[in-house]
């Protein structure tokens, strides 16, 4: 056993790990990260990027299927179910190699293995070296939830992981959770030719986002052919030969549905189980780790970040508290990410984005609100790609002017959300955004006119 | 072209301070490279818009780090500490005639009334113990020595260098350390250790003329004695009308520390041996 030392040491190199690990060496401390499994983590190589790969792929499908409506001809258009998978697992490889190469540029010292917290300022690495370090990440992540009756057996009961990389092409799919995993799936295999059906516990999908958001995505969906249940639970779970028949209670009484596969997405555990947590008393909370704004534990220089901490679980969220976490331990003076100016997207068809507040939850916080609406079919870009399903819209507080929040589903908007982002983190009022000259043509009109809008002052519609 | 400086602030925070009739030149700000933002405002709702109107000319003396400590601490204490003012009249003819007695025998010092104010403090804190005290969250600190704080006017401001065990000094040593140490703040050249720590402090405007005045606690102490001047005042003496040499002081307390009976036998054993001045000497 040997034995090295560093000024910090990340367990899990995800997207809040592996930046974490270069903003502190920019900063001049010596880094190692402990990563049992792949750099870049679950959002790499099983999550963000490789569903984006396959949706890609949908995407393309779906516009051959639409050759005509452009004046092209595609004749039957189809698939390579192998192919379309290798492409996704391609993109996710090529990324892991740049995460190493950047970690390498950085100086940073990747080592392979199991982590674990062993005492203070130690992280013993199994079946390998001890590293001592004057401050300690956690980074370790999340994992598919599992709730019981609903085991993925990874055969006919499906994570994300077997999702991802089919070896079959399942006729059918039960989808259960109908947040942005879910869903996106559900868009990938209704768009390739599967029947979906999405079994949501809530009163809509994508629970998380605006009321009137989930309304036209439901509208959406259902016109492409997926199948939604909604305030429906599943019951029970029986397998047959290459078939799952899913018991499902809702309002109406319960019923069975046969699928080839089951897709369970029902939201994610925290990593927290064998990594030296109850050795070393760092506390947690609702099952995941407990921080304050600079990411410290109660334990003195371990520290925690991202999806084994508290929600939002999204990579983008994991890689900023890195940052402010690393900032924080050099003395620097980060300021503390605010959850509600952290953009969350889907990425089906029709794509959804979102940050800040929810209409309704603007309301219930005791906004006088200002609301803007602006739809796709007002859109000169958008009916020119042809894509008019959607909408954006915006909630001012009247008195302030301050954007709470702002809701989009349509084309490219996972790629314009930060526009809106940008107006929160400056605290910008109506009166900047309508200052602002948006491009001409361009389907970012439509954040425009939303603002206009929020003070009848739309042009286009 | 008389420019104004550019406020950097963020377009809310800009309408909140606006709205609420704050001058965004009077906020600090916390964002990136000291920009104002929205968090800033709603911390700051109780400022003003615009300073007092000042007419005429006028001189701005920047702030010494000494001027602001005062002023924090004082601020501080006269907001968070409940104070109470207790006043009792000294009659200091004994007292004056003792010193006047003494200075004419004293050989290369001169013994001032503070000097034995000082002295007999420290001995009425020696017998009233609870006096000699701190408060803080969880208990009443009790002080072992009499440590006595005495408020000074520095070129800078106020100081308070303190005499140390002051119950077990004379008059004449208590008098020449306090020389020096009057001497040293005001050339300004106090050591902390001539100033940090003190249980007790008194505040001497008698030789301004001042009759009484109250003063407010030095923290973390609980008790201040404010002494007013030494004037002949017209007093009833076993039922006649009499002349005598009287001194008022004032002991403002740390309710908070010290209740209202303790600051009182505090006050009785202090006028007793003003009044009875002998036994300062023994």
């Amino acid at each position: 056993m040997s034995e090295q030392a560093f000024d910090l040491v990340v367990i899990g190199g995800g997207p809040g790990g592996y930046v974490a690990a270069i903003r502190a060496a920019q900063l001049g401390m010596k880094v190692s990260v402990v990563e049992r499994a792949h750099l870049g983590g679950i959002c790499l190589n099983w999550g963000c990027i490789p569903t984006k790969a396959l949706l890609r792929s949908a995407e393309v499908f779906r516009l051959m299927q639409h050759a005509d409506a452009f004046g092209l001809s595609a004749v039957s258009p189809a698939f390579a179910l192998d192919k379309v998978v290798a492409r996704s697992r391609a993109v996710a490889a090529q990324l892991q190699a740049g995460v190493k190469h950047l970690l390498k540029k950085n100086k940073v010292t990747v080592v392979e293995g199991h982590g674990k917290l062993a005492g203070k300022g130690q992280v013993a690495v199994e079946g390998g070296s001890t590293l001592s370090a004057k401050h300690v990440i956690i980074a370790t992540g999340a994992r598919a939830k599992v709730v019981p009756g609903l085991e993925p057996d990874g055969e006919l009961v499906w994570t994300y992981k077997e999702a991802m990389t089919p070896k079959v092409f399942p006729k059918s799919l039960i989808v259960v959770g109908s947040g942005a995993i879910g869903i996106e799936f559900a868009s990938f295999y209704q768009a390739l030719g599967c029947q979906v059906t999405v079994i949501e516990m809530m009163d809509r999908v994508l629970p998380v986002e605006d009321e009137e958001i989930s309304a036209l995505a439901r509208k959406a969906f259902e016109q492409q052919g997926m199948k939604i249940l909604t305030s429906a639970s599943v019951k029970g779970l029986k397998k047959g030969k290459d078939q799952v028949t899913v018991s499902v209670e809702t309002g109406g009484g319960t019923s069975d549905i046969t699928a080839e596969r089951v897709l369970v997405a029902i939201g994610v555990s925290p990593n927290i189980e064998n990594i030296g947590l109850e050795e070393t008393g760092v506390a947690l909370e609702k099952g995941r780790i407990k921080t304050d704004a600079m990411m410290r534990t109660n334990v003195t220089g371990i520290y925690a970040i991202g999806d084994v901490t508290a929600p939002p679980w999204l990579a983008h969220k994991a890689s900023h508290e890195g940052v402010i976490c690393v900032e924080a331990i050099a003395g620097l003076n980060p300021h503390p990410l605010h959850p509600r100016s952290i953009p969350g997207c889907t990425y089906a068809h029709p794509q959804v984005a979102s940050v800040g507040l929810t209409e309704k939850m603007a309301r219930e916080a005791g906004h006088e609100v200002k609301v803007g609406r602006f739809p796709a079919m007002g859109n000169g870009k958008a009916i020119a790609l042809g894509e008019t399903d959607g909408l954006v819209k915006t909630i001012f507080d009247a008195k302030s002017g301050e954007l709470l929040g702002a809701h989009m589903i349509g084309p490219e908007v996972t790629e314009m959300i930060q526009g809106y982002c940008i107006a929160r983190t400056l605290e910008t009022t109506e009166a900047e955004l309508m200052q602002t000259v948006f491009p001409h043509p361009t389907v970012s009109e439509m954040m425009h006119e939303a603002v206009l809008d929020a003070w009848g002052r739309a042009i286009h519609f | 072209m008389n420019a104004l400086p550019r406020i950097f602030a963020s377009p809310v925070a800009r309408r909140l301070a606006a709205e609420k009739g704050l001058d965004l030149a009077s906020l600090a700000g916390s964002g990136p490279h000291g920009r104002i933002v929205k968090a800033d405002v709603e911390t700051a709702k109780s400022k003003p818009l615009s300073a007092p109107t000042i007419s005429g000319q006028t001189e701005a003396i920047p702030n010494t780090t000494l001027r602001k400590t005062i002023a924090k601490r004082l601020t501080e204490s006269k907001q968070t500490i409940p104070h109470f003012y207790l006043s009792v009249d000294l009659d200091i003819d004994q007292l004056l005639d003792l010193r006047e007695k003494l200075n004419q025998r004293a050989e290369g010092f001169k013994l001032s009334v503070n000097d034995f104010i000082i002295k007999a403090s420290a001995k009425a804190l020696r017998q009233i113990p609870a006096a000699n005290a701190s408060w803080t969250e969880d208990a009443t600190i009790r002080y072992a020595d009499v440590d006595i704080s005495v408020a000074v006017a520095a070129p800078g401001g106020l100081v308070t260098p303190i005499i140390r065990k002051a119950d077990t000094k004379t008059v004449a040593q208590i008098s020449a350390e306090m020389k020096v140490l009057a001497e040293k703040a005001k050339a300004g050249k106090l050591m902390p250790e001539d100033y940090q720590g003190g249980g007790f402090t008194i505040s001497n405007l008698g030789m301004y003329g001042i009759k009484s005045f109250s003063a407010i606690i030095n923290p973390p102490q609980a008790c201040i004695l404010a002494v007013g001047a030494g004037e002949k005042r017209p007093v009833v003496k076993d039922d006649a009308l009499g002349i005598a040499t009287i001194c008022t002081v004032t002991l403002s307390v740390d309710h908070r520390a010290v209740d209202g009976v303790v600051g009182a036998e505090f006050l009785a054993a202090f006028k007793k041996l003003i009044e009875d001045p002998l036994g300062l000497l023994l």
